[in-house]
């Protein structure tokens, strides 16, 4: 090659690189267009407007995150964990110097759509931005106006991420963004046939914008980026393994979704944390705890008809569960079972889930049948026999049965041995549990580990 | 919603979703039936519910109506309950007592379904706590009524030996 041609290429390389460079840059550091840009919001909205706010910051669960145990309401401060290092909510009231009390509608939208801050720089995506991209403008503005003026300013700076340079650099998160959000505010739909179209497009609105279901229940690809936000896949919300839990399916499927739950069932589970199928616990005690009781009835009417409209995988889920008494045998008055799980089960667990695992009513779930024992993940059941579950407060009054923490009682040994025997009794075929798998999940949910989980998603 | 207690019939007004023990000791003031843990773990709760041992702080009360109830206060209209507690006073069983009322329900349930339960089977059975340690006195009052074992025995030989020592037996 000549030297000349080669300074050709080398300069037309250069200018194409400078190119997608600039572009890139700019594109990286743009503030995305809202349809709020120059539209000023009312300085004085109306009440009606303040509580339809109030109302979308329950559907969306914003203080669930915003807020820690024992600190104000939306002031911040929850560590969340990303894959680079821990990082911490940020105050989200109005307070002028260190919360959003200088953003305009148009930068609320932004943040809240696109994941873009006041100051341009660009939010992790433990912000379901993805989700309330789908937000309408109503309830933004409404949302905006809720958190201007009916939620009480806190002096309170935001804490630095615990990550270390130069991972904690903000640009490439916008191409994150591009890539894995589609960004547009939630259109409406055909329900399938049969199916009222106007509570259907409210359900899903609420389940894929403001409620982010999708966070918790749908499985997330090899950046944290949630496989699907939409019922369009069948990924989206079949269920998946987040911070020591498992988030079950809420399609379909028999056996590991909602296909078992009627309507009813579903609407609910979600105003009273409670059916026969199951009890609210781990992270959902959170979401039924600050939000889902409070939604409307016609929502979670809406919610249900949605979910109950998007199909399972029998593929995968497997045959319908039946309640049988193989393998193992039934712990019928005077059973005295010579296996260790079935003991323990009769020494631990039967008072309160039967010694035939049905549970008792609505209060206390059953183990025959329920998620936790049929999914092969074994995750929640594990998590939730060290830990228990925390309480479960409706309408103001905590509920009175509680599952307890087994921690300090039963050795790894025993927790795979109980659950083993419970994973495979009553027709479960969640199967056996390794001790070595409590073992780590034991360390993984201690906070006086060095290797505690911290919560990913709330 | 009626209750069916001590082969009587209760009209109770708590929820549906009440611990069956607080329907017991605050609505009904049969207090021979103890709180300790709330929780399944302790096993001060117990009562029978058709003849088998339930722990009635976790059993929602809409769940046993129509059901028989038998609390520490009708055990002894029941003639295994009555030689129970014939037995716990044989072996001097209780300390402070706070769990003996469940003790006695649970040895109850047990010898009911198995009336000659082994020594493993009165082990896994008897899971109830005590604050003051009875373990011993019990395992050994159940295994006399289990049709004696030789732990039950030696105990029973104890127990005699001691009273006619220092004289301070409570039966003669
Ligand atoms: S009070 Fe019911 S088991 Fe402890
Ligand atoms: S006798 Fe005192 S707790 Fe058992």
């Amino acid at each position: 090659m000549s030297k000349r041609r080669y300074r050709k290429i080398l300069a037309i390389v250069g200018a194409a690189l400078a190119v997608v460079i600039a572009a890139t840059t700019w594109f990286v550091n743009r503030k995305p267009g809202s349809p709020f840009d120059g539209v000023s919001a009312s300085t004085s909205p109306s009440k009606a407007l303040i509580e339809r706010g109030r109302y979308v910051a329950r559907l969306a669960d914003c203080v669930a995150c915003h807020s820690t145990p024992h600190g104000k309401p939306f002031a911040g401060g929850l560590e969340m964990s990303t894959p680079l290092g821990s990082i911490y909510t940020t105050n989200i009231t109005p307070d002028k110097a260190t919360g959003i009390g200088g953003y305009s509608l148009a930068d609320f939208a932004r943040a809240l759509r696109h994941g873009v801050a006041g100051d341009g720089h660009r939010l992790y995506p433990a912000m379901p931005f993805p989700s309330y991209a789908k937000l309408d403008d109503a309830d933004v503005r409404a949302l905006y106006a809720y958190f201007m003026h009916a939620v009480r300013p806190q002096r309170q700076p935001d804490r630095k991420s615990d990550i270390a340079w130069p991972m904690n650099m903000r640009w490439p998160l916008a191409l994150w963004s591009a890539v894995f959000t589609d960004g547009g505010t939630y259109q409406r739909n055909a329900a399938p046939a049969g199916v009222d179209a106007t509570l259907w497009n409210r359900g899903a609105y609420i389940v894929q914008g403001p409620g982010h279901c999708g966070s918790c229940h749908t499985p997330r690809g090899a950046v944290m980026n949630e496989k699907a936000y939409d019922g369009s896949s069948r990924q989206y919300l079949a269920g998946a393994l987040l911070d020591g839990w498992y988030a079950p399916s809420l399609r379909g499927d028999v056996n590991i979704g909602l296909g078992r739950w009627s309507q009813a069932d579903i609407v609910r589970f979600l105003r009273e944390g409670r059916n026969a199928h199951a009890v609210v616990y781990g992270s959902m005690t959170d979401a039924y705890n600050n939000s889902t009781q409070f939604m409307s009835d016609a929502d979670l009417k809406a919610i249900a008809v949605y979910l109950k409209s998007l199909p399972g995988n029998p593929k995968q889920d497997g045959p319908p569960w039946q309640y049988q008494d193989t393998p193992n045998p039934a712990l019928g008055s005077g059973a005295h079972p010579q296996a260790a799980g079935a003991r323990l089960y009769l020494a631990k667990c039967g008072f309160c889930h039967g010694r035939d695992g049905r549970g008792q009513g609505t209060w206390i779930p059953p183990l025959a049948g329920s998620v936790a024992s049929m999914s092969r993940h074994d995750a929640s059941a594990i998590n939730i026999t060290l830990n228990g579950s925390t309480h479960i407060v409706a309408q103001g009054v905590p509920d009175g049965y509680r599952m307890p923490a087994f921690r300090h009682q039963l050795s790894d040994r025993d927790v795979a041995e109980v659950l083993s025997f419970i994973r495979t009794s009553w027709g479960n075929r969640g199967g056996s549990v390794k001790p070595q798998d409590v073992k780590k999940l034991r360390q993984r949910t201690n906070p006086a580990s060095s290797d505690v989980i911290i919560l990913q998603m709330r | 919603m009626e209750l069916h207690i001590n082969g009587k019939t209760y009209s109770v007004q708590s929820e549906g979703d009440t611990p069956l023990l607080w329907v017991i000791r605050d609505e009904l003031g049969l207090t021979g039936t103890k709180y300790g843990c709330g929780i399944a773990q302790c096993g001060a709760c117990s009562v029978l519910v058709d003849g088998e041992v339930m722990r009635s702080c976790v059993t929602p009360v809409e769940g046993v109506k129509g059901r028989n109830i038998t609390t520490i206060e009708g055990v002894e209209e029941d003639p295994i309950g009555q030689r129970v507690v014939a037995a716990w006073v044989e072996h001097q069983v209780p300390q402070c007592g706070y769990c003996q009322s469940g003790q006695v329900m649970a040895a109850t349930s047990l010898l009911k379904q198995t009336p000659q339960p082994s020594e493993a089977q009165i082990a896994a059975s008897m899971t109830n706590l005590c604050r003051c340690g009875t373990y011993n006195a019990i395992s050994a009052a159940v295994q006399d009524l289990a049709g004696g074992g030789p732990s039950a025995a030696a105990e029973k030989a104890r127990m005699q030996a001691a009273t006619a020592a220092n004289g301070r037996g409570m039966r003669s």
